[in-house]
């Protein structure tokens, strides 16, 4: 089975073995970490992130920051951070060249050789990596809230994540992705990440991905697959809440909207920098790392605001040049409805800019919470059922994120006791 | 006083037909992909009542100029008393008997 990942370098695993993992900890130093880096922890060591093996040093971060490359020259555009209080390690008398485990609320989480510890301009992190040092950009917020030490090294997992339902059915590690797509015969396998319930605009995306991945396929027998890659990290109020996300998407192909066989959810822990291109780009190398052939990206795919324009997101890949990356970019345009036409179509290709209706995130939100059913060209009616079922099942009665939500909402992952 | 601080209703299918009946499609403004949206207009003092009772609600000046934010719940009853009345004039009806 193919296993190569991003920087042609194989998917490894970094996961210590069950046996005797307490004795094997006890005594190492116990460092807290935030959720943010945890899950990049638990990302690093399933392979997401290859070629990376641990937290990055100072030489990747400044190469990262000047070139978008790792100090050995591989493509990689946004550092990955480990960042701890230098009160903490003092407290714990951290120092280069020797092992600590990481916690996550209390619970074991990994093991680290620390590298290098080292302090970092964060200002010049925002504008390498986002194109701005604008405190209304959120990427240069969270920049701003990392702590002041940065810790580079490889780690392992010691506690490996036990997803909560409904989450547990969309867990897949790269490797167990590729076993599934060799399973299903996928040859092309088109990405489409998402952080919302599909409207039909987002179905049409996904279809229309397809057809451009499938490309001269033949046709007899189907061999490319969408795979639904969902972001599952922080949430604002107002987002969609994460059970919907996920449930909603698999709802389609259940449906049939999808075909069963070339359909499959999945979901990847991460935190959106909102970097636009350069996020990208990311994407693009995290999917490879799934196993993708194709990414799909849309109109200001990772943007924000106006910090970069709609198509920037599109145009790095020109940039590169198809060497450095191991995935194809699917660049497309929007899909909007036509009254004339009188169907979802594409901007593309239809004629009728005068007339189009735009499938916009504010009205059909606006419509979710109104709960006046959309019209089927809006939404499937088994989703928008869907949508209200998770609102009462997970949402505390909505399918936005509430204070309440932030607060109460069952935990993606817990990670196991380990003495 | 004018009433010049609209409130939206959305309006799928079944609410189209049930409006139709009487005879109120013509208030309704196509909006995305059959979904229509028909108006119910406030006075300032009416705006303010509403934004009282409902301290969730929000006047939008910048973007939709319109009241956000209503319970849904609000929103179907004026929806209601629009079909009962057969006319749009209902923002004074509901905060006689606000729920």
């Amino acid at each position: 089975m193919e296993c190569t990942g991003h920087g042609d370098v194989p998917i490894v695993e970094q996961v210590f073995p069950e046996t005797d993992i307490a004795s094997r900890i006890r005594g190492i130093k116990r460092i807290p970490i935030g959720d943010r880096a945890a899950r990049e922890c638990i990302d690093i060591a399933y392979g997401f992130f290859t070629p990376l093996t641990g937290f990055q040093g100072k030489k990747d971060v400044d190469s990262i920051c000047d070139n978008m490359t790792l100090a050995n020259g591989t493509l990689w555009p946004i550092p990955i951070l480990l960042d701890v209080e230098d009160t903490i390690l003092k407290e714990h008398s951290v120092k280069e060249r020797e092992e600590i485990l990481l916690t996550c609320r209390g619970k074991a989480l990994a093991i680290m050789e620390v590298d290098e510890i080292y302090t970092y301009d964060t200002i010049r992190l925002a504008e390498s990596v986002l194109g701005t040092g604008d405190g209304g950009h959120p990427g240069v917020r969270m920049m701003r809230r990392l702590r002041n030490r940065f810790l580079g090294g490889s780690i392992h997992l010691v506690g490996e994540p036990v997803f909560q339902p409904p989450f547990d059915a969309f867990w897949y590690t790269p490797k167990k992705l590729r076993r599934l797509f060799r399973d299903k015969g996928w040859q092309r396998i088109v990405a489409h990440q998402t952080r919302n319930v599909p409207h039909s605009g987002h179905e049409w995306l996904m279809k229309g991905a397809w057809f451009s991945a499938h490309g001269d396929m033949p046709v007899e027998e189907l061999h490319t697959g969408v795979l639904v890659s969902c972001i599952i990290g922080p949430k604002r109020v107002g987002d969609y809440i994460d059970e919907a996300i996920v449930l909603c998407h698999d709802q389609l192909r259940k449906s049939g909207y999808f075909r069963n066989d070339l359909h499959l959810v999945s979901f990847v822990l991460w935190d959106m920098r909102y970097a636009g291109p350069r996020e990208a780009v990311f994407h693009a190398i995290l999917r490879t790392n799934l196993g993708c052939s194709h990414h799909m990206f849309g109109r200001d795919h990772a943007g924000v605001g106006s910090f970069y324009d709609p198509y920037d997101a599109h145009r790095i890949f020109e940039q590169l040049g198809e060497k450095k990356l191991r995935i194809k970019p699917v660049r497309v345009l929007e899909w909007w409805y036509c009254p004339v036409c009188d169907e979802v179509t594409y901007s593309g290709l239809c004629g009728h800019d005068e007339q189009k209706q735009s499938f916009s995130g504010t009205l059909i939100r606006s419509m979710l919470t109104d709960r006046v059913k959309p019209t089927k060209r809006i939404f499937r009616p088994e989703i928008y059922d869907l949508v209200l079922k998770c609102a009462e099942m997970y949402g505390f009665g909505s399918p936005f994120c509430t204070d309440q939500y932030l607060v109460q909402r069952g935990p993606v992952f817990t990670l196991p006791d380990i003495a | 006083m004018a009433a010049k601080y609209p409130i939206h209703l959305w309006i799928n299918d079944e609410r189209f037909e049930r409006l139709s009946r009487v005879g109120l499609a013509e208030a309704t403004e196509d909006v995305l992909a059959g979904m229509r949206v028909i108006k119910v207009y406030c006075t300032e003092a009416q705006k303010d009542e509403f934004l009282r009772f409902y301290p969730s609600a929000k006047y939008d000046s910048a973007t939709t100029k319109s009241i956000e934010l209503l319970p849904y719940q609000v929103k179907d009853r004026l929806f209601e008393l629009i079909i009962e009345s057969g006319s749009i004039d209902v923002a004074g009806e509901f905060l006689a008997h606000p729920q």
